[in-house]
């Protein structure tokens, strides 16, 4: 198994990603907003009425095909980075990574409470970690530094009560 | 040619694919798959991801800002978001509290 990157060498590798999107498409990269795009389509075959009756919502579904939007191939491309990384380093494994002493249907409860809460966050913010805070800061936006000020805050204060997951 | 030159349609699609690829390939070289090495950032344990992403914020605001300087980049075609202070300080609060939960 292949040690990891300094993280600083990963950070200059990123931060030339992130440049390099900025000059071929004129934004940096996201994440969330993918999900956002699944979700609308999904509520848009399970609740084509409602779905088309939300401003919101009608805007995803009115961008054109789930395949033809940037972030939606971006996204993909992202897990085809990582799942490529993994398997070159030797670190592909069927696992779920925990603290020791956390079982599994708990650690997956939690994740699927996080996950709903960091979906339903990227929606307030227009974005999360990628799109708003790396790309954001990257060109120095007040938004990103306030949602930067949010995340951490909060994050200490969560992670203390959900320590017995992780520790 | 004019930076940024924004890109459409299928090539659009494709450097999108292949930023992607990077993106994830890096993350993972950098160990930023082990959701342990995200949130140990929160118990004091591990600051990977706050020297990769720092160090990548610091990269690209150098590079965009000296492409600039040189008249390569115009700025005033990059896409920067809109500022919602409140939104984005509660957005960001809600979605540290969901990382810390999840892992990710």
């Amino acid at each position: 198994m292949r040690t990891y990157w300094s993280p600083y060498l990963a950070g200059l590798g990123l931060g030339l990603v992130v440049l390099a999107s900025y000059l071929l498409m004129g934004f940096g990269p996201g994440a969330s907003g993918a999900f956002a795009h699944v979700a609308a389509r999904v509520e848009g075959v399970v609740a084509p009425a409602h779905a088309l009756a939300n401003g919101y919502i009608a805007g995803y579904l009115e961008s054109g095909r789930l395949w033809a939007q940037w972030i939606v191939i971006e996204v993909l491309g992202i897990v085809l980075g990582g799942l490529l990384g993994a398997l070159t380093a030797g670190r592909f494994r069927w696992r779920l990574e925990s603290g020791p002493a956390t079982r599994s249907a708990r650690r997956l409860l939690f994740a699927f409470l996080g996950g709903a809460t960091v979906g339903f966050a990227s929606r307030v913010a227009q974005g999360c970690t990628s799109g708003v805070a790396l790309s954001g800061g990257a060109v120095l936006a007040p938004g990103a530094w306030a949602f930067f000020a949010g995340f951490m805050v909060a994050g200490f204060a969560v992670a203390w009560l959900v320590r017995r997951i992780w520790l | 040619m004019s930076w940024p030159i924004g890109l459409e349609g299928a090539r659009a699609l494709l450097a999108g694919l292949g930023l992607g690829v990077a993106f994830g390939f890096i993350l993972e070289r950098a160990g930023l798959g082990d959701p342990k090495k995200l949130v140990g950032l929160f118990y004091l344990r591990d600051f990977t991801m706050m020297k990769v992403m720092f160090t990548a914020i610091a990269v690209t605001a150098t590079g965009i800002g000296l492409l600039s300087l040189l008249g390569v980049v115009d700025i005033a075609d990059l896409s920067v978001q809109p500022t919602f202070l409140w939104p984005q300080l509660a957005g960001g609060a809600l979605l540290g509290a969901g990382f810390a939960l999840g892992g990710y």
